[in-house]
């Protein structure tokens, strides 16, 4: 019982902090923008995908795993800018149409990715292999699940040094605080946006490997991580960053608890649940704001 | 440019005054319900329905088939509009509606008792499409904007990844493939899916075109002015989710007959709701017969011209299909037979 409450609570903190990149870039864009992304599973989809094409031994390229993981992260960025810049920037008046061009853009991608590698799921070479066996837990972890906590750690600490220690970082948070104000003190709304998606797509670069590697790496696999970012986001106030993290941490831990007490198929019900009791008691999250109406 | 529009307006308004009378037979007679219209714009309504009515006659197999399909993605869409279209309140979750209904019929059959008869077993399904309806709006309705929209998304996923955990009932994965279907006579099938959707557009244009579809597009304009005039916005949302869940139950009920049984795929997934909220927003949100256009034109496109005229397998189909439904939705907002029916208005000769 304490082996099995200790396992929990280990492994329970290595998807957490996955979960908590995903739902970082996700809750960003929205505080930022007013955008809810749904095209952000699938360029978690996208990471993962890059990082097989650059990596898996039967295709040309077989990059070491590091640099694929790199190229993944700088080419889920790239597209998560172009998103922005070639499509969500000029419907983003229009919430109902964003709303659906950003999902269209989640299937239309999932059908490229079918026609490129197939609809089976596909397995991810681990960024780093080996596994480390806790004999105090009494479970086995892998090396690429400890990479996954402290790459999630290390990237939502220099995230946290950049908004609230330097210029260009404080203007995205003044602007996820007002936009009017920000644009009064001169920040320039475009150029904060555009950053919030590089960072955001950056995020989930890095999310999609892990995720890919950790869980399943298949054309359908955008959905999940997006229902978590949206859960995760909901709990945790939507546009708060701080909220997104602990409501990662408490999705995770859930997560973890259902599947070792009650089976893997209660693997997300009961988040789903909790979810829906958080929604009708705190209708603005943990940490959220009220929407601000402009 | 203008003078094209004009010297085309000059040819269509000769053709738009010959059919005038027999528009204006309309207008004395159903014009207070459905709205007034010109000659051209009669045509198209009258034409099209007509068209719609006797394609068994002069369709193909492939054609007849896809327009069946149509029929029920019609009833959807319609349905999605009258709550979401005119509310404002943009819901994620309609195939969860749709849903209950086919599942509830397969579940009667499969769980309970495989003579049963549709006369039991459909009205129980809108019963049940009803109440889940009533169990998603009456929670979800406290929120507003993309809250409102999250918690319908969340009301799929629920549905969803429930239907494993209890497989021994639902079939999981693979459903329930057990129910008996209307007819395998195309020609007779085609009636079965047509026929309720004219009802239910008649129905729904009625309803949208009273003073309630007034107050519902109020609620999307200004809520706190709905309230403010003394109208208890909250019972007309709740309203509007009742009034689109029966739609739904029905379309759900014809979609399980039409195919013989429910599985997640078909049924419940949000690509479904996400199809259902393309159709009615490319013909035209807010108004009835644009998604039922919608329905029509992507459908057709999708099961008959991207399939069996273009012969594409099927990925190249979606990504077409996706690639269409964005395009539309960046540069034809408002939905393309909005833009047909003002265009008619326009061609339509002197109307002043």
């Amino acid at each position: 019982m304490i082996g099995q409450l200790l396992s929990i609570l280990v492994l329970g903190a290595m998807i957490s902090a996955v979960y908590a990149l995903i739902a970082i870039g996700f809750t960003m864009i929205f505080g930022v923008g007013g955008v809810l992304n749904l095209a952000h599973g699938a360029l978690i989809m996208l990471g993962a995908f890059t990082y097989l094409a650059f990596t898996s031994t039967a295709g040309a390229l077989s990059l070491p795993p590091i640099v694929g993981f790199l190229l993944a992260v700088v080419v889920t960025a790239a597209a998560s800018y172009a998103l922005y810049a070639g499509l969500v920037k000029y419907i983003e008046d229009n919430i109902v149409i964003t709303f659906l061009a950003t999902v269209v853009v989640a299937l239309l991608l999932t059908e490229l990715i079918i026609i490129q590698f197939g609809s089976a799921p596909s397995q991810l070479i681990p960024v780093v292999s080996g596994t480390i066996y806790l004999e105090a837990v009494g479970t086995r972890l892998r090396y690429v699940q400890l990479l996954a906590f402290g790459v999630s750690w290390v990237a939502i600490g220099a995230l946290w040094y950049y908004v609230t220690k330097t210029d260009e970082g404080r203007s995205i948070l003044a602007t996820s605080m007002s936009t009017r104000g920000a644009e009064l003190t001169g920040v320039n709304l475009q150029k904060v946006k555009s950053r919030t998606w590089l960072i955001a797509g950056a995020f989930a670069g890095i999310a999609g490997v892990f995720i890919g590697t950790l869980q399943s790496t298949s054309p359908e696999m955008w959905l999940s991580p997006l229902a978590l970012a949206f859960i995760i986001v909901v709990i945790g106030g939507i546009g708060s960053i701080k909220g997104s993290v602990i409501a990662a941490y408490l999705i995770g831990y859930l997560e973890t608890a259902s599947v070792e007490i009650l089976g893997p198929s209660f693997q997300g019900v009961l988040s789903l649940v909790v979810l829906v009791a958080i929604l009708l008691m705190r209708p603005n999250g943990l940490f959220g704001r009220e929407l601000v109406h402009e | 440019m203008s003078s094209a529009t004009d010297r085309l307006s000059t040819a269509t308004g000769r053709i738009d005054q010959s059919l005038q009378p027999l528009a204006d037979v309309y207008n004395r007679l159903f014009g207070d319900y459905f709205g007034e219209m010109n000659g051209l714009q009669f045509v198209l309504i009258f034409g099209t329905a007509a068209a719609l009515l006797t394609a068994p006659f002069w369709g193909n197999f492939g054609l007849v088939r896809a327009m069946t399909v149509a029929a029920i993605w019609a009833i959807f869409a319609m349905s999605w509009d009258i709550q979401s279209g005119y509310t404002g309140y943009i819901s994620f979750g309609h195939s969860v509606l749709s849903g209950a209904a086919g599942y509830t019929t397969a579940m009667l059959i499969h769980n309970v008792n495989p003579e049963l008869s549709m006369m039991i077993t459909i009205p129980v399904s809108i019963l049940a499409a009803l109440v889940v309806g009533l169990l998603v709006a009456l929670p979800s309705l406290r929120l507003t904007g993309p809250y409102f929209s999250l918690i319908t998304f969340v009301s799929v996923l629920i549905f969803y990844r429930l239907i494993p955990s209890f497989s021994q009932y639902t079939g999981g994965e693979t459903g329930i493939q057990s129910v008996e279907v209307f007819t395998y006579d195309p020609f007779a099938r085609y009636y079965y899916m047509i026929i309720p959707m004219f009802l239910i557009a008649i129905v729904l244009t009625l309803i949208a075109r009273s003073n309630i579809g007034l107050i519902l597009m109020s609620i999307r304009e200004n809520e706190a002015a709905v309230n403010a005039a003394g109208i208890n916005a909250t019972k007309f949302k709740i309203f509007s989710f009742a009034l689109s869940s029966i739609p739904m139950g029905i379309g759900g009920v014809l979609l399980v007959h039409f195919g013989g049984g429910v599985d997640p795929t078909t049924f419940i997934v949000v690509d479904r709701s996400i199809e259902m909220i393309a159709i009615a927003v490319l013909g035209g949100m807010s108004s009835i017969l644009g998604p039922l256009g919608g329905a029509f034109f992507l459908v057709v496109l999708r099961d008959y011209v991207l399939t069996e005229i273009a012969g594409f397998p099927s990925p190249i189909r979606w990504t077409v299909f996706w690639g269409l439904v964005l395009v539309v939705l960046v540069f034809v907002r408002d939905g393309l037979f909005r833009k047909l029916w003002h265009g008619l208005d326009r061609f339509g000769g002197d109307r002043r």
